[in-house]
């Protein structure tokens, strides 16, 4: 057992408690009105489809764990855990006395216990209630693996010697048990330090099974009345495309850190109707893209505006390592080439369009995002050897470097009259993105492939211009497009030369993306192969003291993208914001669920200045260091 | 008339059937892919994502699906959506919606008809006056210009000007103003301009002529001759129209945030939502032909020279 982390939890409450206190004292606006664009599916908050029902969920259930305001993992429904000296053993006591209530806000005639957080798992886990992230967790908690492809074969009609019934009664062979009603204990596939980070994804929350039995699994949270809340509000009301109306719960366990007390959103389509709703006085927040920011210059809303919170999806370029088109095949296998794309790309010109005012601060430079995986010293891991010089080399672009490393690549890969050595002239077929023909000399013809997304489509223009003007007409940018949701029919049956893409930051390590990446990764678009880089990793997975591994994990990092098998150039999310809500009163974090909770948040009478913002800023990145250290 | 209607009838449902059937088998031809986000495709296996796939069941055979769909249908159940809201029933998605739509889409209608016809009439009593300039001019500009722009103009502009709010609110009266005026403003055009039109080619018919001759009063001419026979052609399509607006308004209901079925089509197909497009589509084309069928009884009862059966006219003898 370690002790470390008991510490480490009451530490965390005695911070909350603190907050909690900070909270009370503050004086907050009972509520909290903005809008959202994008309809919650469903409530069942195991099949998170869309980022309102994210919010909701976050909001309406609690989880073992959740992100306080400095995307630290604090109690939530469990006040303690301890682990295993090896991490693979975690067990957590529950609060006593955490109720469920209903859609009136009432007590319910359940109690949130140990039970029904392993009746949460068996839902995830049964393949025909269609949880797709269930795939995150499968092979993290023992036998879970097992127990979902026994049913599924089952349900495909395969003879695996036992029925249904008898599959599903093997539940208990899987790592998660309630010795007593306040005790869960997760037994895992192998060392896990970071299982925190999974406890704040919707995959852990509590189901009470009675309830669920009572309702039918088909309508089950397919109306606000169909579920029952366990967080610190209820759903008031749930009209489908109109607005969604949440309701402080009043037998919270932890009320005392929940100021806001309805939170209402209204369903828009257009960002500007939001805006102008906020100018009205109709809202206490609103987002804004960067061209109602120019629209706001000079008005008095002007000095509202301040950057929105940046996310944890990365893009990146990705090339084609086995590319049908035999030209780029023969350059993007050329380390000076993949090399000379790196710094002949200027991310921020084509970040501009997305911001024009401070495209620099859409840049990312690295995979695993910066402020979202902490070591147990407070050390962020892209400030690790490798990556820190990574980061603060902010916009690398420069023409005389790509110039250099392509002459280099002509040197080796051409005959010196501008053939390219092996390569005879064909037809390049990527139907239905393109055909083209290339004749195995100087130019070399690539082909990027984009959506047909506005943005996009002026980006591939761009880019077209781009590198034909800082490799002197010597690259010839084919263009490719297609419709915005057909890319895993379209492009990923190998369909692009270079194209860009982006996914999900899973859990609260490294490996959640660079363990993707490896040569046979799931992620590995461009189909490259580098032992060097999958035995770093290998490496890195198996240790388990946080800097150690983090280490590790830099170095193989820092070796992935100085040999240039991706090209990491923008972050998620970004724009603009104009709120009420006091910036970092309320919980922050790169992946899961919790991070989106309205718990702690401050509301005003009058929207937050940018000024005032910066100074908040300054003083919470301060106050976040100290508190990550602790 | 009852055998007319009897064989139209048949023919209504054989067409509602088809039209059910093309649509069902075309979106049993979209890649199972879509179902998936980017993110969800590289995390789950063939095994898992095939499994998904059966839970929404999408991975039969087309004309087994069809069959447990018609068999369904014949108990009154539409079934429930598979992506767009999972698993919830379709009935319950149209309940909540259809009301919406329906009063925004009759309130709109009504306020169309009444002063387009209205409209109609002035411009046509007194063509090539400033009324006729006037309403030709609002007729020119609603169906010139994108309806989006003056659409966002009233939102905006008109709703500071009044004070009323931006958006639907169902609990404040005041917010249903501006949807509702939004709805009639292209219809008040298409019945002013049409009407205008019919009656101006009534009045150059010989038998006006003669009428004005013969001394009738111009408002006798005009109410009981021209407009009685002008409004012929545009009562064949009140029926649809009036049918129709369960369907909505995607642009005004949008932009209201009006939470109607305006747009629930468009999406349902783009998110693959087989069951809840077919149940769509049922809808709809229930109701276009539906809306057809009225329309030729209701034009047969105000025109008497139209007769819907092909029994023999007797002729009376000279």
């Amino acid at each position: 057992m370690k002790r470390a982390t008991l510490v480490a939890a009451t530490l965390a409450m005695v911070g909350l408690t603190a907050m909690a206190g900070c909270g009370a004292a503050r004086k907050s606006a009972d509520r909290y009105a903005t809008t959202y664009f994008t309809e919650a599916k469903t409530l069942n908050y195991f099949l998170l489809l869309d980022s309102t029902a994210q919010r909701v969920a976050a909001n309406t259930q609690d989880g073992l764990v959740e992100n306080d305001r400095f995307g630290r993992y604090v109690p939530s429904l469990a006040e303690s855990w301890t682990h295993n000296d090896d991490y693979t053993v975690w067990t957590f006591t529950l609060r006593q006395g955490a109720a469920w209530v209903d859609s009136a806000g009432q007590r319910t005639a359940w109690e949130v216990t140990a039970d029904d957080f392993v009746e949460g798992l068996r839902y995830v886990a049964d393949p025909a209630n269609g949880i797709k992230n269930v795939s995150t967790i499968r092979k993290v908690i023992a036998g879970l693996n097992g127990y979902y492809y026994d049913l599924l074969d089952i349900d495909e009609g395969k003879d695996i010697g036992m029925t249904r019934e008898a599959a599903e009664e093997n539940f208990r062979t899987v790592g998660v048990a309630a010795p007593d009603p306040r005790t869960v204990v997760y037994t895992l596939t192998k060392p896990t330090p970071y299982f925190l980070s999974y406890l704040v994804t919707e995959l852990f929350f509590p189901l009470e099974r009675a309830f669920l039995d009572q309702v039918g699994a088909q309508d089950f949270g397919t109306s606000r009345e169909r579920l029952i809340y366990s967080g610190a509000y209820y759903l008031a009301d749930w009209q489908r495309d109109k607005q969604i109306v949440m309701e402080k719960n009043p037998l919270y366990w932890d009320a005392a850190s929940v100021p806001v007390k309805t939170v209402s959103m209204q369903k828009v389509t257009d960002p500007a109707v939001s805006v102008e709703m906020f100018i009205r006085g109709e809202l206490s927040a609103t987002g804004l893209q960067a061209d109602q920011v120019k629209a706001l210059a000079g008005t008095p809303q002007a000095e509202f505006v301040y950057p929105a919170e940046i996310s944890s999806v990365t893009y990146w370029f990705i090339q084609n390592f086995s590319s049908d088109n035999p030209e780029f095949r023969a350059f993007v296998n050329n380390p000076d080439f993949r090399k000379a794309l790196y710094y002949g790309i200027d991310r921020v010109k084509l970040l501009s369009l997305y911001d024009p005012y401070n495209p620099a601060g859409l840049l990312r430079n690295t995979v695993v995002p910066e402020e979202t995986v902490v070591d147990e010293n407070g050390r962020d891991y892209t400030d690790y050897p490798g990556l820190a010089e990574l980061k603060a080399a902010g916009d690398y672009f420069d023409t005389d470097k790509a110039r250099s490393y392509f002459a280099k690549a002509v040197a080796a890969l051409t005959d010196g009259a501008g053939a390219i050595k092996g390569v005879s002239p064909a037809t390049v077929d990527m139907k239905p993105v393109a055909e083209f023909a290339v004749d195995g000399k100087l130019p070399l013809q690539m082909l990027y492939v984009h959506s047909n997304d506005a943005n996009d489509t002026k980006m591939a223009l761009l880019l077209q211009a781009m590198l034909e003007e800082v490799f002197q007409g010597q690259v010839k940018l084919v263009l490719g497009q297609y419709v915005d949701d057909k890319f895993n029919d379209v492009v990923e049956p190998r369909r692009f030369d270079l194209v860009y893409d982006s996914f999900r930051f899973g859990f609260g390590d490294p490996s959640a993306q660079l363990s993707r990446l490896v040569t046979d990764g799931g992620i590995n678009d461009g189909r490259y192969s580098d032992p060097e880089f999958d035995a770093l990793i290998q490496e890195a997975e198996g240790e388990n003291l946080l800097s150690e591994r983090y280490a590790l994990f830099s170095r193989a990092e820092r070796l992935f993208i100085d040999r240039v098998y991706v090209i990491p150039f923008q972050v998620g999310g970004g724009a603009y914001t104009m709120s009420k809500a006091v910036p970092f009163t309320y919980p922050r974090g790169g992946f899961g669920t919790t991070r989106f909770k309205y718990k702690g948040m401050i509301v005003e009478r009058e929207p937050v200045t940018k000024a005032r913002y910066e100074k908040l800023k300054a003083e919470f990145l301060s106050e976040m260091e100290s508190a990550t250290k602790r | 008339m009852l055998r007319y209607m009897l064989k139209r009838f048949a023919q209504s449902i054989l067409t509602v059937a088809l039209v059910v059937l093309a649509v069902f088998m075309l979106l049993r031809l979209m890649p199972t892919s879509g179902y998936f986000s980017r993110e969800d495709y590289v995390t789950m296996d063939e095994a898992a994502r095939t499994a998904y796939l059966r839970t929404l069941g999408v991975l039969d055979d087309p004309f087994t699906q069809f069959g447990r769909f018609a068999s369904a249908l014949a108990g009154g159940d539409l079934g429930r959506s598979i992506t767009v809201y999972p698993r919830t029933p379709i009935t319950e998605i149209l309940a909540e919606k259809i009301p919406y739509s329906l009063w925004f889409g009759v309130a709109g209608i009504s306020v169309s008809m009444a002063l387009g016809l209205l409209l109609g009439v002035m411009m046509a009593r007194y063509k090539d006056g400033p009324t006729d300039w006037l309403g030709t001019a609002y007729v020119v500009v609603v169906r010139a210009v994108p309806s989006l722009i003056y659409l966002f103009l009233i939102q905006t502009a008109a709703s500071r000007l009044l004070g009323l709010p931006m958006i639907f609110y169902a609990d404040d009266v005041s917010s249903w103003i501006l949807p509702a005026a939004s709805m009639a403003l292209p219809g008040l055009a298409w019945y002013a301009i049409w009407l205008r039109r019919f009656m101006v080619d009534e009045e150059n018919k010989d038998y006006i002529k003669f009428a004005v001759a013969k001394g009738v009063p111009r408002g006798k001419v005009m109410t009981g001759h021209v407009l009685r026979n002008a409004i012929v052609p545009l009562v064949q399509y009140f029926p649809t129209q009036v049918l129709l607006t369960i369907t909505g308004s995607l642009i005004i209901e949008s932009i209201y945030s009006i939470p109607g079925m305006g747009g629930l089509l468009v999406y349902a197909i783009r998110q693959h939502d087989n069951t809840l497009v077919q149940a769509l589509v049922l809808i709809y084309s229930a109701l276009v032909v539906a809306g057809v069928f009225l329309g030729d009884v209701l034009m047969a009862l105000v025109d008497p020279r139209i007769k819907l059966s092909s029994a023999p006219v007797e002729r009376e003898a000279a």
